[in-house]
C-alpha cells in the first residue's frame, strides 16, 4: 500500500528501554509522503517513547529510522542525528509557546536558525499565521493567547520551515471538549491542504479515526494492528483493539464450528438460556474447541420487543432491560442476559422499561470472533 | 438512619458580622497593622526632627537630609554601600547562576549530594563569616597569609579582606543562595517542551540556551539580583567587622554610629535610615511590579525530568567548581573558628600544646564566676527571643494569610500590602524605626522591644511559608468541612491547621534560625542584659580577643548547623523555594 | 405526592451581583424531593453563582432559598444561615479529599461533626464505604488514591450524614473521558439509592443527559428551559437551547401557514432557495413570524435515490468516520447539512445523495 520509494520516515526494529523496563519493542513502520499516521494506545504503551525517538529527544537501544534521505539515527551504525538537524516540526501537548516572543517571533524562529532572507522570512511567517488564522495577532504576546490560539501558534512554527515530517505529541488533550473536535478538524484540512507528512499521538480513539489515514494501535511496548480507521473498527485482530477502539461487546465462549465464512461459538450466558451457540464470522485461522472472544458492536444489534425470525433468528438472545440512557445522538441501552450485560445503540427514540424482557439480535456477518 | 441537625434559629444580618472569623480576623489585621505602620511613620516623621546643639530640643527642618551632602563621612559611606551592593550583586548572581545551572541541568557527579551543602550560608550570620574570613585573610594575622609566608617564604601577604572588596567577597558567597533558589526553581518548573521545541525547529543546543533558556530565566535571575542588591545595601555585621574599621563607612555602619551611644542623634540615624529605606522600597517595587510578573516558568500536566546536559568529562570540571563553593562558604570558615577558638590568645599561629576548651568554658558557662555575662545573656536571650518570637510569629502568620487568601475583602489588600514592606526593609532601618517609636515607653531597654522588632521585621517569611501551601491547597477543602457541618474554628482547627502543620513547621524553624543569628536589629535595641548571640559576638569582637569571639561564632554555628538539619527533615527540599 | 414534597427546594427571585456583574439574575426554581436536577450551561452562565448560593459559600443580594420550611437565606427578611447550618452534603470539582485523613476519616468527619457515637459512626460509614465501593480502601490515606476513588470518597462524605440536599460542583470534569463516562452512571446509581435531593452542575451537556431527571439550561443569569432530558434535546425551547445541547442544523427562516396541532410550514429559502418544510410549531408562532428550523443530524435521512421526489438534493463533502456512525456534511445550495448515518450505508466523499426531513422531527423554535 505505501510505495517504499516515496516513504518519508522509515522506522526498524526500533527498541526502547528504561531501565529494565522495555518501552518499545520490535516497532516498524513506514509512512508515506503525505500520510497522516496515528499512533493510538492507553498511556504507557511506547506511542510517545516511539514519537520522541523519531524526534531525536530520546536515544535508541535498537533499530533505526530514516527520514527523506538521511539515517538520523541507527544503533548499529553508531548514528545519532541531533533533533535540529533531523528536519523536523512537533506539536506539543503543552503547547511550548515561548513566552517571552511574540506570535511572529515564535512562528519565525524555525526560519530565523536556517539564517532565512528577510523578505522570504515575512512571506512565509505570514503564509503560515494566515494557514492558521492567526495573522491578526502577530504582534500579540503569546502568552496573551487563549489556549487554542496558543495551540495554533505552535503548529503555525511546526510548518513554517516546511519540514520533512511533523510529529505531534497529543496536541489536543490540554483542550476542552468543543475546542478540541474544533481545533481537530482544522488539523486535518491544514494537513491536507500543506501535504504535509505528519505523525500523530494520541490516547483518544474518536480522535484518531476521524483524523488519519492510517492508525498504528500499540499496548504494551508492542503493535498491535495497523490498518486504516474502517478496517481497524471493522476487523480488529484482538480483544484489546476491539475494545479500546469503540465500544465493543465482548463474550467468552468456544469455537464448535467453522463453515465457510461463518463459524459457531458455544457462550455460557450462565442463566435459564444456559449455553447458546451464535453464528459470526472470522474464524477462519482458529482450531475448533478454542476458547475465543466473540465482538459484537453496540450499532449492529438490533433490539426488539418480540423474537425476530429468518436470517437472524439464530443470533437472537433474550434479556433483560437494565436502563436506558440518552446520550443526545442515540439511546443507549444495557441489556442484561444471564450473568453478562450487552450495551446496545438505538437510533431513533423507543419506549423502553427497566426490567422489560426483549431480544437482542444481530447478523452473523456483524460478529467477529477474535482469538482469547 | 437520618440524624438530621436540630432546627436552627436564622441569624439576624447584623449579627452575621459577629463570627468567629471576623473578630479573630480583625484583631489580628490590627495588631499586624499597627506594628508595621507605627516605626515607619515615626522613623519618617523623625527624619525631619533637628535636634539642636545641645542635644536636647528639637525642631522640624531639612537640615539632616543637608547633611547627607555635606557632612565629612556620609556621602562617602553612601558611595561606598552602592560599590558593596553592586559588587555583591554581580559575584553572588555569578555564583548562584552557575551553580543552579550546574545543579539542575547538568550530569555533574553527586549533584543531589551537594545541593543541601550549596544553601547552608543562607541559613548562617554573614558577620560570623567575616570574623572568620578575617582570622583567615587579614594581612597580618590571617592563617592563608601566615601559611603563604610559611611555604613560600614571601613577603607580605597573598590576600586582603580587609578592605570594601573583602566585603563584597564574603556578603557574596553569603548571598549566593538567594540567587540561587531564585533561579534553580526557574530551572527546574520550566517545560522541557519549551527548550524541546527549539531542537525540533532547527535551534542547534547553544542557539536554545541563549535565545530561549537563558530569556526564560531572565526574571528569576533579576529578581534574585536586585534581592542580593537590597540585602547586602542593609547588612551590617559583614562591613563593621571588615570595612569600617579601615576607614570604609557604609550607610549601616553609620547608622549604628550615629543612633548608638552616648552622644547619639536617633534623628540623624533615622535620615539615613531614609536613604536606604526608600533606595529599598524602589527596587522592591520594581521587583514586583516587573520583574515578577514576567516569571515565564509554566505548569505543566505531565511531571517530566528537565532536560539534562551531558557535560562529559567537563562535569568534573562543574563537579569541582560547586565543591570549592561550599569549601570556602563553609567549610574554610568554620575550621578557621574552631581552630582559633582553641588558643587562648590567636596569634596566628597553630599551637597544638596550647589548645583547650577553655573559651567555650568562659562563654557558655553562666554558672561559673569567669564567665562572660555579655555572651551567657546573650545565649539565654537569644533562645528565649527564638522561641517565643518564632511562635507568636507563626500564629499571626497563620492568620494574616487566612485573611488575605481566604477572605477577599479590601481589608486582604491592605495586609497583603503590610506583609510585604518589612520583607526587603533592611533590619537595621526597621530597628531604627522601632526604636524612635518606643524610647520613650516602658518596653524599651527590655527584651520585648526585641521581641517586637524581630517579629515586625520577620513574620512575612512564615506568612510567606504558609501562604504557599495555601494557595497550593483548594479553598474547596476548607468549604467541604464547613459543608459538613463544621463551624470556622472547628473548620480551622481540624482541617486548615492540620494541612499547613508543614508549612507552620517549617516557617517556624526558619524564623527560629533568623533570630538566633539576628544582628542589625539586635544591634539598635539591645541594652545591657538585654544582649543576644550576635550582639555577644560583637561584644567579644570589641572588647575581648578573636579566640573568645571565634568561640561564641563556633557555637552560634553549631547550634544553627543543627536547625538546619531539622528543618531539612521535617519540611524537605521543597519548602526551602518558599 | 403533597406540594411540600413536589416543592421541596424553593429558589425564589434570586439575584448576585459580581461587582457590576450580574452572575444571576432573578432565577427561581423549585425541586422535587428525592429528585436529580442539573443546571447547564457555558462558564458563567450563573450556575455555580446558583449553588454556591444554596451551600451559603456566598451572600445573596436579593430573593430567597428555602429547604422544606427552613430558610436558608432571605435577603427582605435578613437572614442567612451559615453553611455548617444548613445540612447539605456537597462534592466539589477538586474532590476536597483531606489529604491528612484516611478515607475513613474523611468520611467519618461528618459524623464525629454531629457528635454520634462511635459506634454508630463506624456502622455507617462502613455501609457507605461499600455503597461507594471503597470497603477495602478504608485505611488508605487520601493522596494514595486514583481520581476516581477520591471522587467516591467525596461523594461518600457527602452522603454519610444524610442531608437535606446533595450539591454537585462538576465533580467529573477533572477525570479522565473513560472514567468520566463510567463515573456518570456510578453517581446516578448511588443518587437513586440513597434518594437524596440532588443538584448537579455541568457544562458537559452529555453529562446532563444521561444523569438528570430534570434539566435547567441556563445562559446569562437566567433560566432558558427547564424540562426532562429527552425534552431538552428534542424540543429546545429557541435556538441557543438547541444549538448548546447536542449538534443541530440551524436554518433561518419565516412561517407561512399554521396547521391544527402544532404543525406547520416554514418558508427557509433564505437557506436553500426554494424549499419550504413541514415541521412543528410552538402555540405562540403565527404565520408572518421570523423562526429557526432545528434539525438534529440523526433525524435527517439519507437516500440514493429519489423515488418520491421529495428528497432535498446534495453532495457528500466530507464522511468522517467515527466507528459507530459516519458523520458527514452535505451541502445543498448554500447550506452545508451535518448528517449522522450508520456506517453500514457506507456514504463517501462526492456521493450525490437526498435528503429527508421527518416533520415530526424537525422544529421551529425561537431565534
Amino acid at each position: 500500500m505505501i510505495d517504499a520509494q516515496s516513504s518519508m520516515v522509515e522506522i526498524t526494529h526500533l527498541e526502547k528501554r528504561f531501565g529494565a523496563e522495555i518501552a518499545v519493542e520490535d516497532f516498524n513502520l513506514s509512512v508515506g509522503k503525505g500520510e497522516f499516521v496515528t499512533l493510538l494506545g492507553p498511556s504507557g504503551c511506547g506511542k510517545t517513547t516511539t514519537l520522541r525517538s523519531i524526534a531525536g529527544l530520546e536515544k535508541l537501544d535498537a533499530g533505526e529510522i530514516r527520514i527523506g534521505q538521511n539515517i538520523v539515527v541507527s544503533a548499529d551504525k553508531n548514528i545519532f542525528l541531533d533533533p535540529e538537524l533531523r528536519e523536523i516540526g512537533m506539536v506539543f501537548q503543552s503547547y511550548a509557546v515561548w513566552p517571552h516572543m511574540t506570535v511572529f517571533d515564535n512562528v519565525a524562529y524555525g526560519l530565523r536558525v536556517r539564517g532565512t532572507k528577510a523578505s522570504d522570512l515575512k512571506k512565509k511567517t505570514t503564509y503560515a499565521l494566515e494557514l492558521v488564522g492567526l495573522d491578526h495577532l502577530a504582534d500579540r504576546f503569546a502568552t496573551k493567547l487563549s489556549g487554542g490560539q496558543q495551540q495554533r501558534v505552535a503548529l503555525a512554527r511546526a510548518i513554517c520551515y516546511e519540514p520533512n515530517v511533523i510529529l505531534f505529541d497529543e496536541p489536543l488533550s490540554n483542550l476542552d471538549a468543543k475546542l478540541r473536535e474544533q481545533m481537530r478538524d482544522e488539523i486535518v484540512k491544514l494537513q491536507k491542504e500543506v501535504g504535509i507528512t505528519s505523525i500523530f499521538v494520541t490516547h483518544d480513539q474518536s480522535e484518531a479515526l476521524v483524523m488519519s489515514d492510517r492508525i498504528v494501535v500499540m499496548d504494551k511496548a508492542v503493535i498491535q494492528q495497523i490498518g486504516d480507521p474502517k478496517s481497524i473498527y471493522s476487523n480488529p485482530v484482538n480483544s484489546f483493539v476491539a475494545n479500546f477502539i469503540g465500544v465493543a461487546n465482548l463474550f467468552q465462549g468456544k469455537l464448535i464450528g467453522v463453515e465457510g465464512t461463518e463459524c459457531q461459538i458455544e457462550i455460557n450466558f450462565g442463566n435459564a438460556l444456559a449455553t447458546k451457540k451464535l453464528l459470526s464470522t472470522g474464524g477462519d485461522n482458529l482450531n475448533l474447541g478454542q476458547q475465543v472472544f466473540l465482538s459484537v458492536r453496540p450499532e449492529d444489534i438490533k433490539l426488539s420487543t418480540k423474537k425476530s425470525t429468518g436470517n437472524v433468528e439464530a443470533n437472537c438472545i433474550e434479556g433483560i432491560v437494565l436502563d436506558t440512557v440518552y446520550l443526545g445522538n442515540f439511546l443507549e441501552c444495557r441489556v442484561k442476559i444471564g450473568s453478562h450485560e450487552m450495551i446496545v445503540q438505538i437510533d431513533h427514540f423507543e419506549q423502553l422499561d427497566k426490567g422489560q424482557t426483549v431480544y437482542v439480535s444481530f447478523l452473523p456477518q456483524h460478529g467477529l470472533t477474535l482469538p482469547n | 438512619m437520618a440524624q438530621a441537625i436540630a432546627p436552627v434559629e436564622p441569624v439576624q444580618t447584623w449579627r452575621r458580622f459577629l463570627t468567629q472569623e471576623t473578630i479573630v480576623t480583625v484583631i489580628v489585621g490590627l495588631i499586624v497593622a499597627v506594628a508595621v505602620i507605627l516605626p515607619l511613620i515615626t522613623l519618617v516623621v523623625s527624619s525631619f526632627l533637628v535636634l539642636d546643639d545641645l542635644g536636647f530640643d528639637t525642631e522640624w527642618g531639612l537640615e539632616n537630609y543637608i547633611l547627607l551632602y555635606t557632612d565629612r563621612v556620609i556621602p562617602k559611606a553612601i558611595f561606598n554601600t552602592f560599590i558593596i551592593s553592586s559588587g555583591t550583586m554581580i559575584l553572588a548572581t555569578f555564583l548562584g547562576v552557575s551553580l543552579a545551572w550546574i545543579n539542575a541541568r547538568t550530569n555533574c557527579p553527586w549533584a543531589d549530594y551537594l545541593e543541601p551543602y550549596n544553601l547552608i550560608p543562607f541559613f548562617l550570620s554573614p558577620f560570623v563569616g567575616a570574623i572568620a574570613w578575617h582570622n583567615l585573610a587579614s594581612p597580618r594575622i590571617g592563617l592563608l597569609n601566615v601559611w603563604y609566608r610559611d611555604f613560600f617564604g614571601a613577603e607580605g601577604y597573598l590576600l586582603n579582606v580587609d578592605n570594601l572588596w573583602g566585603v563584597i567577597w564574603v556578603t557574596g558567597l553569603f548571598f549566593t543562595p538567594l540567587v540561587y533558589l531564585f533561579v534553580i526553581g526557574s530551572l527546574r518548573r520550566m517545560d522541557p517542551s519549551l527548550e524541546d521545541s527549539a531542537r525540533t525547529t532547527g535551534a542547534g543546543l547553544l542557539r536554545t540556551t541563549l535565545t530561549i533558556t537563558l530569556p526564560l530565566v531572565t526574571p528569576a535571575i533579576l529578581s534574585g539580583a536586585i534581592i542580593v542588591f537590597v540585602t547586602s545595601a542593609g547588612e551590617f555585621g559583614v562591613p563593621f567587622k571588615l570595612a569600617a574599621p579601615y576607614g570604609w563607612e557604609t550607610l549601616t555602619t553609620q547608622i549604628f554610629t550615629k543612633a548608638v551611644g552616648d552622644d547619639a542623634n536617633h534623628y540623624l540615624g533615622a535620615t539615613m535610615s531614609m536613604v536606604l529605606g526608600v533606595i529599598t522600597v524602589i527596587l522592591i517595587w520594581v521587583q514586583r511590579v516587573y520583574i515578577a510578573p514576567r516569571s515565564y516558568t509554566t505548569v505543566t500536566g505531565k511531571g517530566f525530568r528537565p532536560n539534562v546536559l551531558d557535560l562529559g568529562k567537563w562535569k568534573w570540571v562543574a563537579f569541582g567548581f560547586n565543591l570549592s563553593y561550599i569549601f570556602v562558604a563553609v567549610v574554610l570558615p568554620i575550621f578557621c573558628l574552631f581552630i582559633v577558638s582553641l588558643h587562648p590568645v590567636w596569634t596566628a599561629e597553630i599551637i597544638p600544646s596550647d589548645m583547650s576548651m577553655n573559651n567555650y568554658v568562659k562563654t557558655l558557662f553562666w554558672w561559673r564566676e569567669d564567665s562572660i555575662r555579655a555572651a551567657t545573656d546573650g545565649i539565654i536571650n537569644s533562645f528565649i527571643l527564638a522561641f517565643s518570637g518564632a511562635s507568636i510569629a507563626m500564629v499571626l502568620a497563620l492568620v494574616v494569610s487566612y485573611m488575605i487568601h481566604r477572605t477577599k475583602g479590601f481589608g486582604s489588600k491592605v495586609l497583603d500590602i503590610l506583609c510585604v514592606i518589612p520583607i526587603g526593609f533592611p533590619g537595621i532601618v526597621l530597628a531604627m524605626g522601632v526604636l524612635v517609636t518606643y524610647i520613650q515607653t516602658p518596653i524599651y531597654a527590655t527584651l520585648w522591644i526585641l521581641l517586637l522588632g524581630y517579629i515586625t521585621r520577620f513574620f512575612p517569611y512564615g506568612q510567606r511559608n504558609i501562604a504557599s501551601i495555601m494557595l497550593a491547597i483548594s479553598e474547596e477543602l476548607d468549604q467541604s468541612s464547613r459543608m459538613s457541618g463544621a463551624t470556622w474554628f472547628t473548620t480551622l482547627r481540624r482541617i486548615t491547621i492540620p494541612l499547613l502543620k508543614p508549612g507552620i513547621f517549617a516557617g517556624w524553624v526558619l524564623l527560629f534560625v533568623i533570630f538566633l543569628r539576628e544582628l542589625s536589629i539586635s544591634i539598635i535595641l539591645y541594652s545591657t542584659g538585654t544582649e543576644t548571640i550576635s550582639v555577644g559576638v560583637y561584644y567579644l569582637a570589641n572588647f575581648e580577643n578573636e579566640a573568645l569571639t571565634s568561640a561564641l561564632s563556633m557555637t552560634q554555628t553549631v547550634v544553627l548547623l543543627i536547625c538546619i538539619y531539622i528543618f531539612r527533615r521535617v519540611a524537605g527540599k521543597e519548602a526551602l523555594s518558599a | 405526592m403533597n406540594t411540600e414534597d413536589k416543592n421541596y427546594l424553593v429558589v425564589d427571585q434570586l439575584v448576585k451581583w459580581f461587582g457590576s456583574d450580574r452572575a444571576v439574575n432573578g432565577i427561581s426554581f423549585s425541586i422535587e424531593k428525592g429528585s436529580f436536577l442539573t443546571l447547564l450551561g457555558p462558564s458563567g452562565c450563573g450556575k455555580t453563582t446558583t449553588l454556591m448560593s444554596i451551600a451559603g459559600l456566598h451572600a445573596i443580594d436579593a430573593g430567597e432559598i428555602r429547604v422544606g420550611d427552613t430558610i436558608y437565606t432571605s435577603r427582605e427578611k435578613k437572614i442567612f444561615l451559615p453553611p455548617e447550618k444548613r445540612d447539605i452534603g456537597m462534592v466539589f470539582q477538586s474532590y476536597a479529599i483531606w489529604p491528612h485523613m484516611t478515607v475513613k476519616q474523611n468520611v467519618a468527619y461528618p459524623l464525629e461533626i454531629r457528635k454520634l457515637h462511635a459506634d454508630e459512626i463506624d456502622e455507617r460509614v462502613n455501609k457507605v464505604l461499600e455503597l461507594v465501593g471503597l470497603s477495602e480502601m478504608a485505611e488508605k490515606l487520601a493522596t494514595q488514591l486514583s481520581g476516581g476513588q477520591q471522587q467516591r470518597t467525596a461523594l461518600a462524605r457527602a452522603i454519610v450524614s444524610n442531608p437535606r440536599l446533595l450539591l454537585f460542583d462538576e465533580p467529573l470534569s477533572n477525570l479522565d473521558l473513560k472514567l468520566r463516562e463510567q463515573m456518570r452512571v456510578e453517581l446516578k446509581r448511588i443518587q437513586n439509592e440513597v434518594g437524596i435531593t440532588s443538584i448537579y452542575v455541568t457544562h458537559d451537556q452529555s453529562e446532563a443527559l444521561v444523569m438528570s431527571d430534570e434539566i435547567i439550561v441556563m445562559s446569562k443569569g437566567r433560566i432558558e428551559q427547564r424540562d426532562p432530558p429527552l425534552a431538552v434535546y428534542s424540543k429546545p425551547v429557541n435556538e441557543y437551547v438547541s444549538q448548546f445541547i447536542g449538534v443541530a442544523n440551524l436554518l433561518k427562516g419565516k412561517v407561512l401557514s399554521e396547521a391544527e396541532s402544532g404543525k406547520g410550514k416554514v418558508d427557509i429559502s433564505t437557506s436553500i432557495t426554494g424549499l419550504s418544510c413541514d415541521c412543528l410549531l410552538s402555540s405562540e408562532m403565527k404565520k408572518g413570524d421570523e423562526v429557526v428550523v432545528s434539525v438534529r443530524p440523526e433525524n435527517v435521512s439519507v437516500s440514493r435515490d429519489n423515488t418520491d421526489s421529495s428528497g432535498i438534493e446534495g453532495k457528500v463533502n466530507a464522511a468522517i468516520f467515527m466507528g459507530n456512525c459516519v458523520d458527514c456534511r452535505i451541502t445543498s445550495g448554500s447550506y452545508e447539512w451535518k448528517v449522522l448515518t450508520h456506517p453500514r450505508e457506507n456514504l463517501n466523499e462526492g456521493d450525490r445523495v437526498f435528503l429527508h426531513l421527518d416533520p415530526e422531527h424537525t422544529l421551529a423554535v425561537t431565534p
